[in-house]
């Protein structure tokens, strides 16, 4: 009892999401202020941020149901917190069963789903265009981005994430092999953390704050939270599916190799952000169905024959 | 679908200056829109028939707070040529360096806010920065970053020594290094080629219709350029080219002020190397003849008109300013129609808004 009271709420649950999500949210705008000539800022200001957030008025317009609109961040973040306890971290898993790949692959769709439905359900003309473009994304890049991970699961033979990565102990790590595939993932992981350059949905200049513009107070803290522990979330589970380590190690040489990896992928993501410019919409789900959905049906078919 | 409106303006993420829009989308397609003007209306053409003609000099260089220098030296330029005195050479070669920096940085800013509306960011800290180097350079010379306070009726109020003509030689050397960077990313990227392609193009004959200028009525392949057509001197003794491109869409736009930055930086080196010795000023009388005169100068938006009318005393009689942004923004509800919601920041970046300019 206590022992399951720990994982969930400290580790690898809700204490050490948290710090992690912060985390990113620092290195993030650190090593993007670095790639544009700025200093950024110091590494306390996202956890300032989210303090002065939820000591902030929570208002929201006339007629939204209240009640639904502080549901969606709270079901976001456990549908994200639940995710993270199924990715394998450092070699460390608790819950592993067979499939939950699947598991985690759908509760990191929950978000995108429920920012969908803050947009529709906050009564304003942004929230709304915000709302249906995060829609749209999503039907672009999640049809590549799970196409890409069935790669990593029909190589090792396994629909667990723990069974994937132990499995890269024989074999190595499968970015070798589908270097494709991480691509792919590695994109549909920006469309998912609605990051520049696929901000569509939240893109200041064209909607405002996307649908997120009518939250304010503790319940947009939230959702920042519920953002930066997604990318968390997302960045182990990239790890574990494409750079899962040769042969075993001390745990804490792991540890260290986790952590390196973990900069490596975050350094791609904020260098994808300062370099390139956003998409249209309508260019993005061209890209997705023109581009990326045959190339990841390619990588698929490449892994299958390469088994055979 | 069903047809909403956003409202753009007067606050909003993609302005800088207050101005309102209405538009009308459906879907992510844009319908058509309103626009209303005259939140930072100041009636400064009023104000001037109140001040005499030395107090005006430093009102006119209110009227923008990107393009202060032309202002001021298209007014002084009018009641010179209303006074009839001679300016000496080396003021009209030290205005003409203010007005070729001034394009520099406001064409700078100008990109950088377009980099930022089309999120890149990158673009816009480093189009930033380099903008810093020019205004260094004016606050070099004038002592002013943005208000310059330069010149005088007569001539200008500055000179340079050999020391800060060598500063400024190295520093817009250093500044075209630096710049050259940026307009190579933005004339290569190709993420941005494909959102600015054929976006919201106009015609020269829309141009003409609404008597458009500058950078947006060379992109649709209207020529002019009042550094050219009708020019103050130095422009007269200088040779430069005035690029015209004829796709006129949002990437034309883009391309022609890509090419005048360039421009811009070559006619610094040049009327560095070609200013002549001499007095920087002249002294003038205060009362200056009645009589009216039209002056036309190159603002970094393109045509900048004055109209002025003295009646033999110290205070003007009537002082009219025509704007260039006046013109591009009756274009804009024309814009507003066959793009995307998406497109509206390339479109609005294209015109290089200057709102405070427009109203005045």
């Amino acid at each position: 009892m206590i022992e399951g009271l720990f994982y969930l709420l400290l580790f690898p649950g809700l204490v050490f999401q948290v710090v992690c999500g912060l985390a990113y949210e620092w290195l993030d705008r650190k090593l993007l202020a670095l790639f544009q000539r700025r200093v950024g800022p110091p590494w306390y200001q996202p956890l300032v941020d989210m303090i002065k957030l939820f000591s902030k008025e929570d208002l929201l317009p006339k007629g939204v149901n209240e009640r639904i609109a502080g549901l969606l961040p709270l079901l976001s973040l456990s549908a994200v917190l639940t995710a993270g306890l199924y990715v394998p971290i450092a070699g460390f898993s608790l819950y592993a069963f067979e499939g939950d790949l699947i598991v985690i692959s759908f509760l990191m769709s929950v978000p995108t789903l429920a920012y969908y439905l803050a947009g529709i359900l906050s009564i304003g003309i942004y929230s709304l265009l915000g709302g249906g473009r995060s829609l749209l994304q999503y039907f672009s890049y999640e049809v590549p981005f799970l196409i890409a991970l069935i790669g990593p699961a029909v190589m090792a033979g396994s629909w667990s994430v723990e069974g994937i990565m132990t499995s890269q102990h024989l074999l190595g790590p499968f970015i070798l092999y589908q270097p494709l595939g991480f691509i792919l993932a590695f994109v549909g992981l920006i469309g998912k953390l609605k990051r520049d350059p696929l901000d569509i949905p939240s893109a200041s200049s064209e909607v405002v704050g996307g649908s997120l513009t009518e939250y304010t107070g503790s319940k947009l803290a939230l959702w920042h939270l519920v953002m930066n522990m997604q990318a968390v979330v997302g960045i182990f589970l990239l790890i574990n599916l494409y750079l899962g380590r040769s042969g075993m190690t001390k745990p804490i040489i792991a540890i260290i190799i986790f952590i390196v990896e973990c900069l490596v992928i975050m350094g791609m993501l904020s260098a994808t952000s300062a370099v390139f410019t956003r998409l249209r919409i309508d260019q993005l789900a061209g890209v997705g169905w023109r581009i990326l959905v045959p190339l990841a049906f390619a990588q698929l078919a490449f892994v299958i024959l390469m088994g055979v | 679908m069903t047809k909403i409106t956003i409202p753009i303006g007067p606050q909003h993420p993609l302005l800088k200056e207050p101005l309102s829009m209405k538009i009308d989308i459906s879907g992510e397609r844009v319908l058509g829109g309103s626009l209303r003007l005259g939140y930072v209306h100041r009636g400064i053409e009023r104000l001037a028939q109140k001040r005499n003609y030395v107090q005006n000099v430093h009102l006119i260089e209110r009227v923008c707070g990107i393009c202060s220098h032309i202002h001021t030296t298209t007014y002084c330029h009018g009641v010179e040529s209303l006074l009839n005195v001679e300016v000496p050479i080396r003021a009209y070669y030290l205005r003409a360096l203010m007005c070729e920096l001034e394009r520099i940085h406001s064409h700078l800013l100008w990109l950088g806010i377009l980099a930022k509306h089309v999120g890149l960011d990158t673009i816009f800290m480093h189009a930033w920065h380099d903008r810093e180097l020019a205004l260094d350079i004016m606050e070099e010379i004038t002592g002013g970053r943005v208000l310059h306070a330069a010149n005088q009726i007569g001539g200008v109020r500055f000179d340079l020594d050999e020391a800060q003509v060598a500063m400024i030689r190295t520093a817009v050397e250093k500044l075209h290094i630096q710049v050259e960077g940026v307009l190579d990313v933005i004339e290569n990227e190709p993420a941005l080629i494909a959102r600015t392609r054929g976006v919201a193009p106009v015609s020269a004959d829309m141009i003409k219709k609404y008597c458009v200028v500058g950078p947006i009525a060379r992109a649709s392949g209207v020529d002019v350029d009042m550094r050219r057509d009708n020019p103050i001197p130095p422009y007269d003794q200088m040779e430069f080219s005035v690029v015209t491109l004829p796709d006129g869409d949002a990437l034309a736009r883009i391309l022609v002020r890509v090419h005048e930055t360039r421009e811009s930086i070559y006619l610094c080196e040049r009327i560095l190397r070609d200013i002549p010795e001499g007095p920087v000023n002249t002294r003038v009388p205060r009362k200056v003849p009645a009589g009216e005169v039209i002056i036309r100068s190159e603002a970094p938006r393109g045509e900048l008109f004055y109209y002025l009318r003295s009646d033999g005393t110290d205070k003007p009689a009537r002082l009219k300013i025509r704007t260039p942004t006046l013109a591009a923004l009756c274009l804009l509800p024309e814009q507003m129609s066959a793009i995307q919601v998406a497109d509206i920041p390339v479109v609005l970046a294209g015109i290089d808004l200057c709102v405070a300019c427009a109203d005045r």
